[in-house]
């Protein structure tokens, strides 16, 4: 075994002092190229090379282009296609190359040093990789002092460059991790934009009230909602495909499309195909959008619908729902399908409503997991019938919201007849949403007291109803929210002689038994509140809640004047 | 609500007006036990009372086991016609004490 002698000592040391040094210049480096280019500089002095050079692979050509130079001549920019030369034979092998004479070497090709004039005597190349991950390799020339490198400087040369291949992986993924940070602020900013897109929330007198629920980031949804000179009021609804910044560019530019052509073709179905054909002018590779178009005449209570592969609008008529089927392919899958234009179908409110909808309300999930489907769907848009459009529409979304049912943008759309209403249909029904907090239970029995009057309960009935409807939403506040936030339903009607109270929560299912009355005979606090519902009422059941969310109660009381 | 107290000789008589529902009733409670927890004798003025819920009711269930533990005097005085139903309906009525007027149950 060698003894090493003092100087060899020496050598290592201030070798592992220059691995350290740069090792840590990696680790801080903002500015790789300049970097690698200190490193290299470094690294030639340090083995006493006459010339050095640094190549990186390049993976969209294949190429190795040399990124740092150090000597006589300037080769910074060179390309090396795959195949001969020292440099490739180093990347290929994955290993240290010593050529101690680069002449007697046939992979040597001597093409720089015939452009160049540089006499190139001895070549130490070593790869930069990492677990087989090759990204180049560091190239010296010329040892100085007319010797060869030796094996040790290849050791060297080795461990370097490994740390900084290694350096390199790591400041790549850094500015990956940068750019996606700046794409998802990109993201942010772009559904801001489309959100301020978005029509206002409208006059309560107006017939038609839309509202968007973004899942999450930017959403392919939008609606439109576009009063014409005549009075007429123009609406869409649409949906494009996909996600992320391109839907949500095609989505503004659909939606300015429609506010704009609204203004100058005449009818929803000619707006489509005007649409579709501006859609076409600009490539959309593979993205495509489903949307309805209508126009509303509010002195008729007449709707003119045009489909493009959206949803079939719903019409709530007297006798149930009725989906308007007619359509179209959506908008921008090809030219020739709009080339005679886009069917259109009429639809006589008659004093009903018409739903419009994107797939996110009908694939909202329900507390069991399934789907809402459309059935769920109606039956929660019956379950909030009574109230107001807007708050309708608002009490549909915070249902399917606050039981974190949603698992994409929801935008809801519904044009009612606003005409007045001529067969006495006014039943008085009264439904209102309010935050579930002890604080709303005094506007909650005001609200109940006035009801009850008009709905024809005489004055000590209307004090029981207002005690079993406090006693009920207290129920609500403390075992189903437990206190924590939360919204309720009221709804009170009177069918025939009955005066039928429906309230409504979007809590977990609270379990019956536990708010069961107490035996009366036991006096203590509490369990009160159920006794005093049920002593009153004729009737109080927990009701399958529509699509199963939340809780419904029903309380019955039959009025006798 | 509005809870007033006043003290005539050993009883603290405790006037309560308007509505005492869930968004009062810890108030009430809070006030009652404080006066329990000092033994006093307590008379509640109920003529002003509009409405009474149950967590209302609670409070009052619970002065009540407080007092006949203590040994105290805990009557309720003046029951306006809602607490009235409200206490018939919880057939409570037949468990409190209740004057017909304040002077009555303060006298004992």
């Amino acid at each position: 075994m060698p003894r090493t002698t003092a100087a060899q000592d020496a050598e290592t040391s201030s070798h592992l002092d220059l691995m350290i040094e740069m090792t840590s210049g990696f680790a801080q480096s903002q500015d790789m190229e300049a970097t690698l280019r200190l490193g290299l500089e470094r690294v030639a002095a340090r083995l006493g090379a006459e010339a050095a050079s640094l190549f990186l692979l390049e993976p969209d050509s294949g190429e190795l282009v040399c990124h740092a130079c150090i000597g006589p001549t300037e080769v910074t920019g060179l390309r090396l296609a795959p195949g001969k030369g020292i440099v490739w034979r180093t990347v290929d092998l994955d290993t240290p190359q010593l050529v101690r004479d680069a002449r007697s070497d046939p992979d040597f090709t001597g093409a720089i040093d015939a452009a160049t004039g540089f006499v190139t005597r001895s070549i130490l190349c070593a790869p930069m990789s990492f677990r087989g991950q090759k990204l180049g390799a560091i190239e010296l020339f010329n040892k100085q002092g007319g010797h060869a490198f030796t094996t040790a400087d290849g050791q060297v040369l080795r461990a370097l460059s490994m740390s900084s291949a290694l350096a390199l992986i790591n400041s790549r993924l850094v500015a990956a991790a940068a750019e996606q940070e700046g794409f998802r602020r990109e993201l942010a900013l772009a559904s801001e934009i489309q959100r301020a897109m978005l029509p206002p929330p409208q006059a309560p007198a107006s017939p038609i009230h839309g509202i968007n629920l973004p899942a999450r980031g930017v959403s392919g949804d939008f609606f439109e909602i576009l009063p014409l000179a005549d009075g007429r009021i123009a609406f869409a609804i649409g949906d494009v495909s996909g996600k992320g910044m391109n839907a949500a560019l095609l989505m503004t530019k659909t939606a300015s499309l429609f506010r704009c052509l609204a203004k100058r073709e005449d009818g929803p179905g000619r707006i489509l195909a005007a649409i579709d054909s501006e859609l076409h002018e600009t490539g959309l590779a593979g993205m495509f959008v489903t949307m309805v178009a209508g126009i509303l005449d509010p002195a008729s209570g007449r709707v003119v619908l045009a489909n493009a592969g959206h949803e079939p609008p719903l019409l709530r008529g007297r006798d149930g729902f009725h989906p308007i089927e007619d359509g179209m392919p959506p908008l921008g899958i090809a030219a020739h399908l709009f080339a005679d234009g886009c069917p259109e179908s009429v639809v006589d409110l008659d004093g009903g409503a018409l739903y419009l909808f994107t797939d996110g309300l009908t694939e909202a999930r329900t507390l069991d997991g399934a789907m809402l489907g459309s059935h769920g769907a109606t039956s929660l848009l019956d379950a909030f019938a009574a109230m107001p459009a807007a708050e309708r529409l608002a009490a549909v979304m915070r249902s399917l919201d606050e039981v974190g049912s949603l698992r994409d943008d929801v935008t809801l759309l519904v044009v009612e007849d606003g005409r007045p209403r001529a067969k006495g249909a006014a039943t008085g029904a009264f439904a209102r949403c309010y935050a579930a907090r002890p604080e709303t239970l005094g506007e909650i029995r005001a609200a109940v007291t006035r009801t009850a009057g008009e709905l024809g309960c005489p004055p000590d009935m209307a004090q029981d109803m207002v005690m079993a409807v406090d006693e009920a939403c207290q129920n609500i506040i403390r075992h189903a929210y437990r206190g924590g936030e939360g919204h309720l339903i009221l709804h009170l009607d009177r069918q025939d002689d009955l005066l039928v109270i429906r309230l409504m929560d979007f809590a977990p299912p609270v379990e019956v038994a536990k708010i069961n009355p107490r035996p009366l005979d036991e006096v203590r606090p509490g369990g009160l509140g159920t006794h005093l519902m049920r002593s009153v009422m004729d009737r109080v059941d927990f009701l399958p809640p529509p699509a199963g969310i939340g809780n419904l109660l029903q309380m019955v009381k039959r009025i006798t004047p | 609500m509005k809870l007033h107290t006043t003290e005539i000789g050993e009883t603290t008589v405790m006037a309560l007006a308007g509505d005492v529902d869930l968004s009062h009733s810890p108030t009430l409670r809070k006030a009652l036990m404080e006066l329990m927890f000092q033994r006093r004798a307590v008379v509640v003025d109920l003529s002003a009372v509009t409405y009474v819920d149950s967590s209302g009711i609670a409070g009052l269930v619970e002065a009540y086991q407080m007092a006949r533990k203590n040994g105290t005097s805990f009557t309720l005085a003046a029951i306006s016609d809602p607490v009235g139903r409200v206490l018939r309906l919880a057939r409570l009525d037949r468990v409190f004490t209740i004057a017909d007027t304040v002077e009555a149950a303060v006298k004992g």
